[in-house]
Protein backbone atom coordinates (compact mmCIF):
# COMPACT_ATOMS: atom_id res chain seq x y z
CA UNK A 1 0.00 0.00 0.00
CA UNK A 2 1.25 3.14 -0.55
CA UNK A 3 2.59 5.13 2.00
CA UNK A 4 1.28 8.84 2.90
CA UNK A 5 3.49 11.78 3.00
CA UNK A 6 5.32 13.01 5.73
CA UNK A 7 7.04 16.00 4.52
CA UNK A 8 6.29 18.16 1.07
CA UNK A 9 8.70 20.88 -0.36
CA UNK A 10 6.79 22.78 -3.04
CA UNK A 11 9.28 25.21 -4.92
CA UNK A 12 11.56 25.73 -2.47
CA UNK A 13 14.36 28.21 -3.27
CA UNK A 14 16.80 28.95 -0.51
CA UNK A 15 19.22 31.72 -0.27
CA UNK A 16 22.81 32.39 1.63
CA UNK A 17 23.06 36.45 1.56
CA UNK A 18 22.93 36.65 -2.60
CA UNK A 19 23.88 33.15 -3.19
CA UNK A 20 21.20 30.80 -4.32
CA UNK A 21 21.78 27.62 -2.53
CA UNK A 22 18.85 25.56 -3.81
CA UNK A 23 16.71 26.60 -6.52
CA UNK A 24 12.94 25.29 -7.06
CA UNK A 25 13.20 21.96 -5.32
CA UNK A 26 9.77 20.21 -5.13
CA UNK A 27 9.88 16.54 -3.60
CA UNK A 28 7.51 14.31 -1.18
CA UNK A 29 9.39 12.46 1.31
CA UNK A 30 6.77 9.14 2.52
CA UNK A 31 6.28 8.45 6.08
CA UNK A 32 7.98 5.57 7.59
CA UNK A 33 10.37 5.35 4.44
CA UNK A 34 14.13 5.74 3.99
CA UNK A 35 14.92 8.96 1.84
CA UNK A 36 18.70 9.38 0.87
CA UNK A 37 20.00 12.40 -0.69
CA UNK A 38 23.10 12.10 -2.69
CA UNK A 39 24.77 14.50 -4.80
CA UNK A 40 28.69 15.60 -4.86
CA UNK A 41 29.63 17.69 -2.27
CA UNK A 42 28.63 21.39 -2.31
CA UNK A 43 25.26 20.56 -4.22
CA UNK A 44 22.96 21.59 -1.38
CA UNK A 45 21.86 18.76 0.53
CA UNK A 46 22.97 19.82 3.86
CA UNK A 47 21.24 22.85 3.05
CA UNK A 48 18.03 21.31 2.18
CA UNK A 49 17.98 19.01 5.11
CA UNK A 50 18.26 21.80 7.45
CA UNK A 51 15.22 23.38 5.63
CA UNK A 52 13.13 20.87 6.81
CA UNK A 53 13.60 21.63 10.56
CA UNK A 54 14.05 25.43 10.21
CA UNK A 55 18.34 25.02 11.51
CA UNK A 56 18.80 27.18 8.41
CA UNK A 57 17.07 30.08 10.63
CA UNK A 58 20.28 30.27 12.56
CA UNK A 59 22.15 31.22 9.60
CA UNK A 60 22.66 35.43 9.24
CA UNK A 61 21.21 36.68 6.01
CA UNK A 62 19.97 33.64 4.55
CA UNK A 63 16.33 33.39 3.22
CA UNK A 64 13.91 31.19 2.07
CA UNK A 65 11.30 31.09 -0.77
CA UNK A 66 8.85 28.27 -1.12
CA UNK A 67 7.06 25.81 0.94
CA UNK A 68 7.62 22.70 3.11
CA UNK A 69 5.01 20.77 4.60
CA UNK A 70 4.96 18.23 7.36
CA UNK A 71 1.52 16.20 7.77
CA UNK A 72 0.07 19.06 5.56
CA UNK A 73 1.51 22.25 7.15
CA UNK A 74 3.21 24.76 6.45
CA UNK A 75 6.66 24.87 8.73
CA UNK A 76 7.29 28.09 7.37
CA UNK A 77 3.85 29.66 8.12
CA UNK A 78 2.62 32.21 10.60
CA UNK A 79 1.97 30.14 13.49
CA UNK A 80 4.29 27.79 13.78
CA UNK A 81 6.71 27.17 17.23
CA UNK A 82 10.03 26.94 15.71
CA UNK A 83 11.23 24.77 19.17
CA UNK A 84 8.29 22.21 18.84
CA UNK A 85 9.02 21.86 15.02
CA UNK A 86 12.92 20.21 15.92
CA UNK A 87 11.05 18.24 18.58
CA UNK A 88 9.10 16.79 15.46
CA UNK A 89 12.01 16.73 12.81
CA UNK A 90 14.99 15.60 14.91
CA UNK A 91 18.49 16.07 13.71
CA UNK A 92 21.72 13.57 13.54
CA UNK A 93 24.71 15.18 12.23
CA UNK A 94 28.03 13.83 10.64
CA UNK A 95 30.68 14.35 13.53
CA UNK A 96 29.27 12.56 16.56
CA UNK A 97 28.63 15.53 19.10
CA UNK A 98 27.72 14.17 22.35
CA UNK A 99 28.30 16.67 25.43
CA UNK A 100 30.71 16.34 27.92
CA UNK A 101 28.41 14.63 30.12
CA UNK A 102 27.61 11.28 31.48
CA UNK A 103 26.17 8.83 29.10
CA UNK A 104 22.69 9.54 31.09
CA UNK A 105 22.82 12.85 30.89
CA UNK A 106 23.26 12.88 27.25
CA UNK A 107 19.83 11.55 26.71
CA UNK A 108 17.57 12.97 29.64
CA UNK A 109 19.28 16.42 28.04
CA UNK A 110 16.70 16.64 25.46
CA UNK A 111 13.68 15.99 27.87
CA UNK A 112 14.71 18.31 30.93
CA UNK A 113 14.57 21.18 27.90
CA UNK A 114 11.37 20.08 26.92
CA UNK A 115 10.73 20.29 30.60
CA UNK A 116 9.51 16.46 31.47
CA UNK A 117 11.58 16.30 34.77
CA UNK A 118 9.95 13.61 36.67
CA UNK A 119 13.06 10.70 37.21
CA UNK A 120 11.27 8.01 36.69
CA UNK A 121 9.46 8.97 33.74
CA UNK A 122 13.71 10.28 32.34
CA UNK A 123 14.46 7.11 33.22
CA UNK A 124 12.68 5.27 31.24
CA UNK A 125 12.51 7.45 28.46
CA UNK A 126 16.16 7.03 28.49
CA UNK A 127 16.49 3.45 28.57
CA UNK A 128 13.93 3.61 25.61
CA UNK A 129 16.19 5.68 23.64
CA UNK A 130 18.94 4.10 24.27
CA UNK A 131 17.53 0.96 23.13
CA UNK A 132 16.01 1.96 19.88
CA UNK A 133 19.43 3.05 19.40
CA UNK A 134 20.75 -0.41 19.77
CA UNK A 135 23.01 1.08 22.76
CA UNK A 136 21.55 0.16 25.88
CA UNK A 137 23.59 -3.23 26.14
CA UNK A 138 26.95 -1.93 25.79
CA UNK A 139 26.82 1.06 28.40
CA UNK A 140 23.50 -0.04 30.82
CA UNK A 141 26.19 -0.78 33.38
CA UNK A 142 28.26 2.30 33.00
CA UNK A 143 25.39 4.88 32.85
CA UNK A 144 26.71 7.25 34.76
CA UNK A 145 30.47 7.45 33.20
CA UNK A 146 31.12 10.43 30.48
CA UNK A 147 29.82 9.60 27.15
CA UNK A 148 33.64 10.45 25.87
CA UNK A 149 34.92 7.77 26.79
CA UNK A 150 32.99 6.06 24.40
CA UNK A 151 34.02 4.89 20.57
CA UNK A 152 33.29 7.13 18.22
CA UNK A 153 30.27 4.25 16.88
CA UNK A 154 29.12 4.23 20.42
CA UNK A 155 29.07 8.24 20.29
CA UNK A 156 26.92 8.54 17.14
CA UNK A 157 24.30 5.70 18.38
CA UNK A 158 24.47 7.98 21.52
CA UNK A 159 23.52 11.08 19.62
CA UNK A 160 20.72 8.70 17.75
CA UNK A 161 19.26 7.84 20.82
CA UNK A 162 19.59 11.42 22.32
CA UNK A 163 17.41 12.45 19.08
CA UNK A 164 15.24 9.85 19.74
CA UNK A 165 14.93 10.55 23.21
CA UNK A 166 12.01 12.97 22.57
CA UNK A 167 10.20 11.08 20.42
CA UNK A 168 10.44 12.94 16.82
CA UNK A 169 8.21 11.84 13.81
CA UNK A 170 11.18 12.27 11.60
CA UNK A 171 14.93 12.18 12.10
CA UNK A 172 17.31 13.89 9.53
CA UNK A 173 20.92 12.30 9.71
CA UNK A 174 23.43 14.27 8.07
CA UNK A 175 26.54 12.05 6.45
CA UNK A 176 26.08 10.00 10.10
CA UNK A 177 28.68 7.64 9.16
CA UNK A 178 31.16 9.22 7.97
CA UNK A 179 33.55 9.71 10.31
CA UNK A 180 32.65 5.44 11.42
CA UNK A 181 35.07 2.89 10.71
CA UNK A 182 33.30 0.13 8.52
CA UNK A 183 31.29 -1.91 11.59
CA UNK A 184 30.30 1.45 13.00
CA UNK A 185 28.80 2.35 9.78
CA UNK A 186 27.12 -1.07 9.60
CA UNK A 187 25.71 -0.77 13.02
CA UNK A 188 24.70 2.48 12.02
CA UNK A 189 23.04 1.16 8.40
CA UNK A 190 21.44 -1.88 10.42
CA UNK A 191 19.95 1.00 12.86
CA UNK A 192 18.49 2.87 10.54
CA UNK A 193 16.78 -0.16 8.87
CA UNK A 194 15.16 -0.53 12.49
CA UNK A 195 14.10 2.83 13.08
CA UNK A 196 12.14 2.94 9.75
CA UNK A 197 8.91 0.79 10.99
CA UNK A 198 8.49 3.79 14.38
CA UNK A 199 10.22 7.14 12.14
CA UNK A 200 10.28 8.90 9.05
CA UNK A 201 14.51 9.14 8.04
CA UNK A 202 16.22 11.32 5.33
CA UNK A 203 19.52 10.61 5.16
CA UNK A 204 22.19 12.76 3.64
CA UNK A 205 24.95 10.84 2.48
CA UNK A 206 27.86 11.15 0.05
CA UNK A 207 28.19 7.33 0.11
CA UNK A 208 26.49 5.45 -2.71
CA UNK A 209 27.06 2.39 -2.16
CA UNK A 210 25.39 3.59 1.53
CA UNK A 211 22.03 5.21 -0.21
CA UNK A 212 21.88 2.12 -2.33
CA UNK A 213 22.10 0.18 1.16
CA UNK A 214 19.86 1.90 3.35
CA UNK A 215 17.38 3.93 1.59
CA UNK A 216 14.16 3.17 0.14
CA UNK A 217 13.98 6.31 -1.98
CA UNK A 218 16.88 8.46 -3.64
CA UNK A 219 16.89 11.73 -4.61
CA UNK A 220 19.59 13.14 -6.58
CA UNK A 221 21.04 16.50 -6.14
CA UNK A 222 22.77 18.89 -8.40
CA UNK A 223 24.09 22.87 -8.44
CA UNK A 224 20.80 23.14 -5.81
CA UNK A 225 18.64 21.45 -8.07
CA UNK A 226 16.83 18.12 -7.37
CA UNK A 227 17.86 15.87 -10.77
CA UNK A 228 15.47 12.87 -10.27
CA UNK A 229 14.02 10.94 -7.50
CA UNK A 230 12.71 7.67 -7.53
CA UNK A 231 12.71 4.33 -5.61
CA UNK A 232 15.93 3.68 -4.85
CA UNK A 233 16.31 0.26 -6.99
CA UNK A 234 15.07 2.17 -9.57
CA UNK A 235 17.46 4.70 -9.48
CA UNK A 236 20.64 2.54 -8.81
CA UNK A 237 19.72 0.09 -11.96
CA UNK A 238 17.80 1.89 -14.22
CA UNK A 239 18.07 5.74 -13.50
CA UNK A 240 15.65 7.85 -16.36
CA UNK A 241 18.14 10.82 -16.92
CA UNK A 242 21.70 10.62 -18.02
CA UNK A 243 22.94 13.37 -15.77
CA UNK A 244 22.43 10.62 -12.68
CA UNK A 245 23.39 7.77 -14.72
CA UNK A 246 26.66 9.85 -15.11
CA UNK A 247 26.85 10.86 -11.43
CA UNK A 248 26.09 7.08 -10.26
CA UNK A 249 28.44 5.46 -12.49
CA UNK A 250 30.81 7.71 -11.50
CA UNK A 251 31.25 9.62 -15.01
CA UNK A 252 30.77 13.20 -13.87
CA UNK A 253 32.18 15.77 -15.19
CA UNK B 1 43.10 9.67 -15.37
CA UNK B 2 40.91 7.31 -16.72
CA UNK B 3 39.06 5.16 -14.07
CA UNK B 4 40.81 1.76 -13.56
CA UNK B 5 37.07 0.22 -13.61
CA UNK B 6 36.32 1.47 -17.19
CA UNK B 7 39.17 -0.44 -18.39
CA UNK B 8 38.08 -3.53 -16.77
CA UNK B 9 34.78 -3.58 -18.27
CA UNK B 10 36.29 -2.76 -21.66
CA UNK B 11 38.03 -5.59 -21.15
CA UNK B 12 35.04 -7.73 -20.41
CA UNK B 13 33.50 -6.41 -23.71
CA UNK B 14 36.57 -7.59 -25.42
CA UNK B 15 36.90 -10.72 -23.67
CA UNK B 16 33.19 -11.78 -24.75
CA UNK B 17 34.13 -10.01 -28.07
CA UNK B 18 36.52 -12.79 -28.57
CA UNK B 19 34.24 -15.35 -27.70
CA UNK B 20 31.78 -14.19 -30.25
CA UNK B 21 34.43 -14.38 -33.09
CA UNK B 22 35.47 -17.84 -32.02
CA UNK B 23 31.72 -18.89 -31.75
CA UNK B 24 30.78 -17.35 -35.07
CA UNK B 25 33.79 -19.27 -36.58
CA UNK B 26 32.95 -22.49 -34.67
CA UNK B 27 29.12 -21.99 -36.51
CA UNK B 28 30.52 -21.22 -40.25
CA UNK B 29 32.80 -24.10 -39.92
CA UNK B 30 30.04 -26.67 -38.49
CA UNK B 31 27.57 -25.30 -41.30
CA UNK B 32 30.39 -25.42 -44.32
CA UNK B 33 31.20 -28.97 -43.24
CA UNK B 34 27.92 -30.18 -43.10
CA UNK B 35 26.81 -29.13 -46.47
CA UNK B 36 30.50 -30.03 -48.29
CA UNK B 37 30.61 -33.21 -46.16
CA UNK B 38 34.05 -31.81 -44.96
CA UNK B 39 35.18 -33.88 -41.62
CA UNK B 40 38.43 -32.60 -41.07
CA UNK B 41 36.62 -28.82 -41.34
CA UNK B 42 34.16 -30.32 -38.67
CA UNK B 43 37.19 -31.38 -36.34
CA UNK B 44 38.91 -28.67 -36.24
CA UNK B 45 35.01 -27.28 -34.95
CA UNK B 46 35.07 -30.12 -32.07
CA UNK B 47 38.79 -29.36 -31.23
CA UNK B 48 37.86 -25.71 -30.56
CA UNK B 49 35.43 -25.83 -28.40
CA UNK B 50 37.75 -26.00 -25.28
CA UNK B 51 38.85 -22.40 -25.97
CA UNK B 52 35.37 -20.85 -25.62
CA UNK B 53 34.41 -23.14 -22.98
CA UNK B 54 37.98 -21.73 -21.26
CA UNK B 55 36.60 -18.01 -21.99
CA UNK B 56 33.13 -19.05 -20.90
CA UNK B 57 35.02 -19.69 -17.39
CA UNK B 58 36.91 -16.63 -17.99
CA UNK B 59 34.18 -14.16 -18.06
CA UNK B 60 32.36 -16.13 -14.99
CA UNK B 61 34.96 -15.07 -12.43
CA UNK B 62 35.64 -11.35 -14.16
CA UNK B 63 32.12 -10.86 -13.60
CA UNK B 64 31.92 -11.98 -10.43
CA UNK B 65 35.22 -10.46 -9.67
CA UNK B 66 33.71 -6.87 -10.56
CA UNK B 67 30.45 -7.24 -9.21
CA UNK B 68 32.42 -8.11 -5.97
CA UNK B 69 35.12 -5.18 -5.77
CA UNK B 70 33.22 -2.66 -7.81
CA UNK B 71 29.72 -2.65 -6.43
CA UNK B 72 28.71 -1.05 -10.18
CA UNK B 73 25.82 0.60 -10.50
CA UNK B 74 23.32 1.53 -13.14
CA UNK B 75 24.40 0.76 -16.44
CA UNK B 76 27.64 -0.51 -15.74
CA UNK B 77 25.83 -3.08 -13.56
CA UNK B 78 23.37 -4.37 -16.24
CA UNK B 79 26.33 -4.79 -18.13
CA UNK B 80 28.37 -6.80 -16.31
CA UNK B 81 25.18 -8.97 -15.63
CA UNK B 82 24.50 -9.14 -19.45
CA UNK B 83 27.53 -10.15 -20.25
CA UNK B 84 27.51 -13.10 -18.06
CA UNK B 85 24.26 -13.87 -19.55
CA UNK B 86 25.62 -13.80 -23.28
CA UNK B 87 28.76 -15.41 -22.53
CA UNK B 88 26.80 -18.30 -21.83
CA UNK B 89 24.59 -18.01 -24.67
CA UNK B 90 27.66 -17.51 -26.60
CA UNK B 91 29.04 -20.96 -24.76
CA UNK B 92 25.46 -22.99 -25.80
CA UNK B 93 25.84 -21.68 -29.11
CA UNK B 94 29.36 -22.93 -29.74
CA UNK B 95 28.04 -26.40 -28.00
CA UNK B 96 25.65 -26.65 -30.87
CA UNK B 97 28.09 -26.28 -33.51
CA UNK B 98 30.16 -29.10 -32.01
CA UNK B 99 27.26 -30.91 -32.19
CA UNK B 100 26.48 -30.40 -35.85
CA UNK B 101 29.98 -31.46 -36.67
CA UNK B 102 29.74 -34.53 -34.93
CA UNK B 103 27.00 -35.63 -36.90
CA UNK B 104 28.50 -34.27 -40.30
CA UNK B 105 31.22 -37.16 -39.29
CA UNK B 106 28.75 -39.61 -39.73
CA UNK B 107 26.83 -38.21 -42.83
CA UNK B 108 29.87 -37.53 -44.46
CA UNK B 109 31.28 -41.29 -44.23
CA UNK B 110 28.30 -42.34 -46.50
CA UNK B 111 26.52 -40.91 -49.84
CA UNK B 112 24.70 -37.44 -49.36
CA UNK B 113 20.72 -37.18 -49.26
CA UNK B 114 19.17 -35.20 -51.71
CA UNK B 115 19.43 -31.44 -50.88
CA UNK B 116 16.86 -30.11 -49.13
CA UNK B 117 16.23 -26.29 -49.70
CA UNK B 118 14.98 -25.33 -46.30
CA UNK B 119 17.92 -26.88 -44.88
CA UNK B 120 20.32 -24.70 -46.42
CA UNK B 121 17.76 -21.65 -45.63
CA UNK B 122 17.73 -22.20 -42.24
CA UNK B 123 21.51 -22.40 -42.46
CA UNK B 124 21.35 -18.41 -43.95
CA UNK B 125 19.13 -17.55 -41.19
CA UNK B 126 20.77 -19.05 -38.35
CA UNK B 127 24.35 -17.27 -39.24
CA UNK B 128 22.87 -13.52 -40.39
CA UNK B 129 20.30 -14.23 -36.58
CA UNK B 130 23.41 -14.95 -35.07
CA UNK B 131 25.86 -11.97 -36.64
CA UNK B 132 22.95 -9.47 -36.16
CA UNK B 133 23.10 -10.68 -32.30
CA UNK B 134 26.80 -9.75 -32.17
CA UNK B 135 26.18 -6.43 -34.04
CA UNK B 136 23.25 -5.36 -31.66
CA UNK B 137 25.82 -6.06 -28.59
CA UNK B 138 28.78 -4.64 -30.47
CA UNK B 139 26.79 -1.16 -31.38
CA UNK B 140 24.22 -1.64 -28.17
CA UNK B 141 21.38 -1.62 -30.98
CA UNK B 142 18.38 -2.26 -29.44
CA UNK B 143 16.10 -2.13 -32.50
CA UNK B 144 18.31 -4.87 -34.14
CA UNK B 145 17.49 -6.90 -31.02
CA UNK B 146 13.70 -6.83 -31.79
CA UNK B 147 14.77 -7.72 -35.90
CA UNK B 148 16.76 -10.97 -34.58
CA UNK B 149 13.43 -12.40 -32.41
CA UNK B 150 11.52 -11.46 -36.19
CA UNK B 151 13.54 -13.80 -37.84
CA UNK B 152 13.28 -16.33 -35.06
CA UNK B 153 10.07 -17.21 -37.10
CA UNK B 154 11.56 -17.89 -40.27
CA UNK B 155 13.98 -20.31 -38.25
CA UNK B 156 10.96 -22.14 -36.96
CA UNK B 157 9.24 -22.62 -40.28
CA UNK B 158 12.64 -23.91 -41.96
CA UNK B 159 13.18 -26.28 -39.24
CA UNK B 160 9.49 -27.81 -39.66
CA UNK B 161 10.07 -28.11 -43.16
CA UNK B 162 13.31 -30.00 -42.70
CA UNK B 163 11.72 -32.41 -40.34
CA UNK B 164 8.15 -33.15 -43.05
CA UNK B 165 10.61 -33.56 -45.78
CA UNK B 166 12.77 -36.37 -43.94
CA UNK B 167 9.65 -37.67 -42.56
CA UNK B 168 8.48 -37.89 -46.10
CA UNK B 169 11.86 -39.34 -47.80
CA UNK B 170 12.11 -41.60 -44.69
CA UNK B 171 8.51 -42.98 -44.98
CA UNK B 172 7.84 -43.18 -48.56
CA UNK B 173 11.12 -43.80 -50.76
CA UNK B 174 12.91 -47.26 -49.43
CA UNK B 175 11.77 -50.70 -50.14
CA UNK B 176 15.21 -52.49 -49.07
CA UNK B 177 15.49 -53.29 -45.26
CA UNK B 178 19.23 -52.37 -44.90
CA UNK B 179 18.70 -49.69 -47.23
CA UNK B 180 15.69 -48.46 -45.24
CA UNK B 181 17.73 -48.58 -42.01
CA UNK B 182 20.68 -46.58 -43.23
CA UNK B 183 18.14 -43.85 -44.72
CA UNK B 184 16.18 -43.43 -41.10
CA UNK B 185 19.47 -42.89 -39.66
CA UNK B 186 21.23 -40.34 -42.08
CA UNK B 187 17.81 -38.42 -42.20
CA UNK B 188 17.42 -38.60 -37.81
CA UNK B 189 21.26 -37.35 -37.62
CA UNK B 190 20.20 -34.18 -40.20
CA UNK B 191 17.04 -33.62 -38.20
CA UNK B 192 19.10 -33.26 -35.27
CA UNK B 193 21.12 -30.52 -37.23
CA UNK B 194 18.25 -28.87 -37.92
CA UNK B 195 17.16 -28.66 -34.89
CA UNK B 196 20.72 -27.43 -33.84
CA UNK B 197 20.36 -24.79 -35.79
CA UNK B 198 16.71 -23.81 -34.90
CA UNK B 199 18.63 -23.81 -31.29
CA UNK B 200 21.06 -21.55 -32.37
CA UNK B 201 18.82 -18.85 -33.60
CA UNK B 202 16.53 -18.98 -30.20
CA UNK B 203 20.06 -18.06 -28.37
CA UNK B 204 20.96 -15.92 -30.61
CA UNK B 205 17.45 -14.05 -29.93
CA UNK B 206 18.43 -14.51 -25.99
CA UNK B 207 21.47 -11.97 -26.86
CA UNK B 208 19.40 -9.49 -28.14
CA UNK B 209 17.22 -9.44 -25.21
CA UNK B 210 19.91 -9.36 -22.79
CA UNK B 211 21.66 -6.42 -24.94
CA UNK B 212 18.02 -4.43 -24.42
CA UNK B 213 18.72 -5.24 -20.91
CA UNK B 214 21.96 -3.78 -20.96
CA UNK B 215 21.40 -0.74 -22.88
CA UNK B 216 17.54 0.09 -21.74
CA UNK B 217 17.22 -1.71 -18.21
CA UNK B 218 13.83 -3.42 -20.13
CA UNK B 219 13.09 -6.86 -20.11
CA UNK B 220 11.74 -7.63 -23.40
CA UNK B 221 11.86 -11.26 -23.19
CA UNK B 222 8.04 -12.43 -22.75
CA UNK B 223 6.51 -9.56 -25.14
CA UNK B 224 4.24 -10.23 -27.70
CA UNK B 225 6.84 -10.85 -30.95
CA UNK B 226 5.71 -7.83 -32.77
CA UNK B 227 6.30 -5.54 -29.84
CA UNK B 228 8.77 -3.12 -30.76
CA UNK B 229 11.01 0.30 -28.63
N1 LIG C 1 26.65 29.03 6.02
C1 LIG C 1 26.87 29.18 4.69
N2 LIG C 1 27.08 30.39 4.18
C2 LIG C 1 27.29 30.58 2.86
N3 LIG C 1 27.29 29.58 1.95
C3 LIG C 1 27.09 28.34 2.41
C4 LIG C 1 26.86 28.08 3.80
N4 LIG C 1 26.68 26.74 3.95
C5 LIG C 1 26.79 26.22 2.71
N5 LIG C 1 27.02 27.17 1.79
C6 LIG C 1 27.18 26.96 0.34
O1 LIG C 1 25.97 26.41 -0.17
C7 LIG C 1 26.24 25.39 -1.12
C8 LIG C 1 25.60 24.08 -0.66
O2 LIG C 1 26.27 23.63 0.51
P1 LIG C 1 25.82 22.34 1.31
O3 LIG C 1 24.37 22.38 1.50
O4 LIG C 1 26.68 22.23 2.51
O5 LIG C 1 26.18 21.21 0.25
P2 LIG C 1 26.35 19.63 0.47
O6 LIG C 1 25.79 19.28 1.79
O7 LIG C 1 25.62 19.02 -0.67
O8 LIG C 1 27.82 19.35 0.38
C9 LIG C 1 27.75 25.31 -1.25
O9 LIG C 1 28.13 26.10 -2.35
C10 LIG C 1 28.24 25.93 0.03
O10 LIG C 1 29.49 26.55 -0.16
MG1 LIG D 1 26.78 18.41 3.46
Amino acid sequence: MEKPNKIVAKHLDFFYGDFKALEDISVEFKKNKISALIGPSGCGKSTFLRCLNRMNDLIPGSAVKGEVYIDGEDIYGQNIDVVHLRRRVGMVFQKPNPFPKTIFDNVAYGLRVNGIKDRKIVAKRVEKSLRQAVLWDEVKDRLHSSALGLSGGQQQRLCIARALSVEPEVILMDEPASALDPIATQKIEDLIHELKKDFTIIIVTHNMQQAARVSDITAFFYMGRLVETGDTETMFTRPQLQQTEDYITGRFG
Amino acid sequence: MERHFFKELENLKMTILNMAALTQRALESATTAYLERDEQLGQTVIDGDKKINALELEVDQYTLKLLALEQPMAKDLRMILGTAKISNELERIADQAVNISERTQFLSKYPPLNSIPAMEQLIDVSLSMYKKAVSCFVNEDVKAAYEVRKMDDRADQYTLEVLQTLVEYMVKNTPATERRRLNTRRSIQTIIISRCLERVCDLSTNIGEHVAFITQGINIKHQGIDAEL
